[in-house]
Order: C-alpha cells, then sequence, then structure tokens
C-alpha cells in the first residue's frame, strides 16, 4: 500500500471563488479521503435578525449571497408572507417568477465560466460571462441593480416593470439563446471537454437521494424533482417539467444546467406573455406571530426558509438552509477514489456557494 | 446525446478575433447609468419634516436624524444604497438617483441642516412635530385622514363605533396627522 499524505485544499486556491477547505487523504495521485471544513466567511446574518425589524430584514436576507440574492429575498418574504396570511398581488408573484428565473439564467452562466476557465478554456469562459453581462444589464436597468436587486419587500415588490421593459427583455432573450447556441455545442459536443468531464463524479440516484443532493446535483442523477413544480409565485401557472440527465457524472450535471438555461428562457417568455395587470403589493399591517417553513428552488437547488415571529416586529429566528450544504455531503463522497488533478473539477460541479452555507 | 467534434467553437474564436470588444474604454468613454439605477441618496432638505423614519429604517444605521437641530446627516461609507429610506420616506424629499458616491480616504458624514421653519419666520403655522398626538374628541368628526395618512399605521379611527386610538410604541411623531386634520382637532404635545 502507498504512503497516505494529507494535502491541504483551499481555503485560497485559484479555481476556488469562495473560500472552503478540504484535508485531502492521497494515497500517491489517488484521494483516498476528503474532510471539509468551513467557516472562514461567516458573517452572523442568522443572528441579526434579532436586532433589525422583519421589513428590514428584507435588505439583509439578499445579502447572503451575491449570486442567488433574488432569491434569498423572495424566500424570506414569502416564509414572513405566510407567517401573516398575506395574499401578494398575482402580477407582484409573476415579477418575482421572471426576476428569479433571471437570476437562473445568470447564475447559470457564471457556472459555465467558470466550469470552462476550471478546463483551462478561457475564450469558452470569455463568452459565457459576456452573455452574462447582458442579463445583469438588464437587471440594471430594471431594479437599479445588478446583483443586488432590493425589490423585494413583505406583501409584493417595489418596482413594476412597463410594458416596453418587458417587450426590451423578450428581446435580450433571444439575443442570448441565439448566441447561446454556439457555446451549447462547445460544452456538449467538444472532444477535449467531454473527455475531461465523462465518468468523473458519478453519483448514482440512489446515492444522491441517500446523501441529500438537491437541483441540478439531483437531476443529473436522474431524479425527476424541482421544488419549483410545487407551485408557489406563478410557477403554477406556468408550464414546465423538471430537466434531468440519467448518467450523474460531471458532464451530465453541465448538461442539466445548459438545459436549465433554455427553460428559464421558455419560462420567462411564458411569464411575459401570461402577466396580469394590477397593483404590485399589498399594505402590511401587524408583525408576524407564527412560524412557517417555505422552500424555493434555487438556481443551485432546493433552499429552506424558515422563520419564527413572537408579535413583535423582531423575528425569533430566521433559518436558512442552502442548497450548498445539502450538496457538500455528495461532493465529499464523489472526492473519494478521484484523481488529485480532478478535485478542483468536481468542487466546482457541485456549484459551490460558500457564501449562502456559512451566512 | 450527439457525437463529440473536434474544434466546434472554432467559428465563434475566429469571430470574436475580427470583431470589436465587447468591453467599453472607460475612462476614456463615459459610463452611462440606467434611470432606475441605485448609486446614491439625495435630499431636499427644504421638504424634510424630520420625522426619522429614514434613520429607523436603514438597515446599516447609516442615517442620523437630529430632530432638535434639524439636521440630515449620512454616512455614504456605510450607505449600501438598498433604498429602504426612500421607499419609507412620507414626504418623498428622499431620491435615490444615478451615479456612484464620490471615493475618498476617510470615512466622513455629510450633514444637511433644514431651512428655518417658516412658523418662526413670519408667524404662519408650520407643521408641528416632536411628542404624540392628542386627539380633541369632541371635535373629531373620525374622517380618517389622519390614519391614512400616518406613515407608521400607528392610527386606528373607528367611524362606526366613533373611537381614535394611537399606538405609540409605532408613533414617530412626524406631525402629518395633525397637519392633515380638517377640523384642527390634532395636536402634537410632549407626553
Amino acid at each position: 500500500m502507498a504512503e497516505r499524505s494529507v494535502i491541504p485544499f483551499g481555503p485560497q486556491h485559484p479555481v476556488l471563488p469562495e473560500p472552503v477547505h478540504l484535508d485531502l487523504v492521497c494515497e500517491d495521485e489517488t484521494v483516498v479521503e476528503a474532510v471539509p471544513s468551513i467557516g472562514f466567511v461567516h458573517r452572523g446574518l442568522e443572528k441579526l435578525v434579532e436586532q433589525k425589524d422583519f421589513k428590514q430584514y428584507v435588505y439583509i436576507a439578499e445579502r447572503v449571497c451575491g449570486i442567488c440574492s433574488f432569491g434569498h429575498g423572495m424566500g424570506y418574504c414569502q416564509a414572513v408572507e405566510h407567517v401573516m396570511n398575506i395574499e401578494v398581488p398575482p402580477r407582484a408573484n409573476y415579477l418575482r417568477t421572471i426576476w428569479m428565473e433571471m437570476s437562473r439564467v445568470h447564475s447559470h452562466l457564471l457556472w459555465l465560466g467558470l466550469l470552462a476557465d476550471a478546463l483551462g478554456f478561457e475564450s469558452l469562459f470569455m463568452q459565457s460571462w459576456r452573455l452574462r453581462e447582458k442579463i445583469l444589464d438588464q437587471f440594471d436597468e430594471m431594479t437599479g441593480g445588478r446583483v443586488i436587486f432590493s425589490v423585494n419587500c413583505i406583501g409584493g415588490v417595489l418596482k413594476d416593470l412597463s410594458d416596453e421593459q418587458l417587450k426590451t427583455l423578450l428581446k435580450v432573450i433571444d439575443e442570448i439563446e441565439a448566441e447561446l447556441k454556439p457555446i451549447l455545442r462547445t460544452f456538449l459536443q467538444d472532444y477535449t471537454v467531454a473527455s475531461r468531464l465523462r465518468g468523473l463524479g458519478v453519483l448514482s440516484p440512489d446515492d444522491a437521494i441517500a446523501q441529500g443532493a438537491v437541483g441540478p446535483m439531483l437531476r443529473a442523477s436522474g431524479v425527476s424533482y424541482d421544488a419549483r413544480m410545487t407551485g408557489y409565485a406563478a410557477y403554477g401557472d406556468l408550464e414546465m417539467e423538471p430537466i434531468i440527465s440519467k448518467d450523474g457524472d460531471s458532464y451530465a450535471r453541465c448538461e442539466v444546467r445548459l438545459k436549465e438555461l433554455l427553460q428559464s428562457f421558455d419560462l420567462i417568455r411564458q411569464a411575459v406573455a401570461k402577466i396580469p395587470a394590477g397593483p404590485i403589493a399589498v399594505p402590511v399591517k401587524g408583525n408576524p406571530n407564527g412560524e412557517y417553513f417555505n422552500r424555493i428552488e434555487q438556481p443551485r437547488g432546493e433552499a429552506f426558509y424558515y422563520v419564527k415571529g413572537n408579535g413583535t416586529k423582531f423575528l425569533d429566528r430566521f433559518r436558512l438552509r442552502t442548497p450548498t450544504t445539502s450538496n457538500i455531503p455528495p461532493m465529499v463522497s464523489m472526492l473519494k477514489g478521484c484523481q488529485l488533478a480532478d478535485v478542483p473539477l468536481l468542487i466546482l460541479t457541485i456549484d459551490p456557494c460558500i457564501s449562502c452555507t456559512e451566512r | 446525446m450527439s457525437k463529440s467534434k473536434l474544434f466546434p467553437f472554432m467559428p465563434t474564436a475566429l469571430k470574436n478575433l475580427f470583431s470589436k470588444p465587447a468591453t467599453t474604454a472607460y475612462p476614456f468613454e463615459p459610463a452611462t447609468y440606467p434611470e432606475r439605477m441605485r448609486g446614491h441618496v439625495e435630499i431636499e432638505i427644504e421638504k424634510c419634516i424630520s420625522c426619522g423614519l429614514c434613520a429607523r429604517s436603514c438597515p446599516p444605521t447609516a442615517l442620523t436624524v437630529d430632530r432638535a437641530a434639524g439636521t440630515w446627516t449620512i454616512n455614504r461609507f456605510d450607505c449600501v444604497q438598498c433604498g429602504s429610506c426612500v421607499n419609507v420616506c412620507p414626504k418623498k424629499c428622499l431620491h435615490i438617483v444615478p451615479g456612484y458616491a464620490t471615493p475618498g480616504p476617510q470615512k466622513k458624514s455629510e450633514t444637511f441642516t433644514r431651512p428655518t421653519p417658516p412658523s418662526k419666520a413670519d408667524g404662519k403655522v408650520g407643521l408641528q412635530t416632536g411628542g404624540h398626538p392628542v386627539n380633541d374628541h369632541d371635535k373629531c368628526v373620525y374622517c380618517t385622514l389622519c390614519a391614512r395618512k400616518c406613515p407608521q399605521g400607528a392610527i386606528t379611527v373607528d367611524r362606526a363605533a366613533k373611537t381614535w386610538t394611537l399606538d405609540k410604541e409605532a408613533c414617530v411623531s412626524c406631525g402629518l396627522c395633525a397637519s392633515s386634520c380638517p377640523k384642527k382637532c390634532l395636536t402634537m404635545k410632549e407626553d
């Protein structure tokens, strides 16, 4: 048996956009065990709910993460709205859905860029991020922010979209879809990309369920589960089927995310076609009293939002379980037996968001 | 799944080689900001009534309102441009406008002082602020205007039962109720 050695990986590593540390126990070039440790960017945002009132906290909830910011704001608002029995106007629900899907597009394009970068495919990385800029510009036009939108509020949304803006959005979506085609073709058909991703980090459907994988990780293993199917916001009115792939390897995870981009374009088009006129928010009176568990499908997977109110303007507890938290155990099991050179790529395929995880 | 190919990215790579850069040559070309961009907060200090709602709602506590001195202070380095203050301002005197705040070597605050209220200058009755509203039930017609004007929803008026109740904890002493009362039956009084 070869001698075992422990290689520290992270928190500072060229492939990691955010800090996570892994102790990789290796036998020669093969990883036999990976021990993750987190806690490098903990900011105590959950505790802050005791000091900021429940309306102010919307702005803090969306600052949990720079990529899934809209989803965090929306998940928190929905949870508080359930506690307070507030019915959100239909137009606000549609606007939330449109922004949520746009967030998914920008998150997946960011991930594709990072993947291309990890593969050493610089120009593909640049192309993915160039497309992402178009979505960010649209966010800037619609909400006033590129990544932190501050448009959610308890009872609805703060900003409306004119017909003109919705038309521009559709035009931009068409442009992105047309420009995405060569990128999609490259990821799915390029010989080098395929040889780097195929058969790497295979996760069987049973393992994926047993180890708690969520989002594209779970769907890439062939499990048809998507929290959007529960029909929150306006998803109940829109037609969609979870995107799945059978292989469960890194290639399948890439494929699921690519196809989800196309699905998001479709959902945005459906939402724009069906969006009703009307108010965008309802006035909120009183304070939340009670508790609720809300779940939504973030770009990285299913996220949980728990709120507990005590009848005052300060909540007793806010708990957020992010998709990356659930995806770390399957990642650790995937790392066992892989080559040391594949570790960065495998970590990347779960689309880790450590800032979310540590809050 | 379709078969693997060699060089499927080649047409895109060649196109990019001969096309214009996707980036702009800032600072030689000026940056353009969209209309809704949340750049920095501005105040129309002459409209401000020092109610302090903005400071209470500010998540990073970047705002300070001194009612006695009539000042509104913003620490631009703490401000996160969330727009919370703009959303709660009852007088709509706060605006979030495009363009970033100026960078600087030191964290400084900017203070704006309200001009002297007209009540002192020419004897006219200005907006009464401070304390809490007290209702003269003999004069009150329970029209609910005060309750509708209250930015905090602190006043509840029941027209049928002829009751007027104030939630003192929620009241921010802005005086908007007193100024909107058609019967002049509300007066702002210190406890």
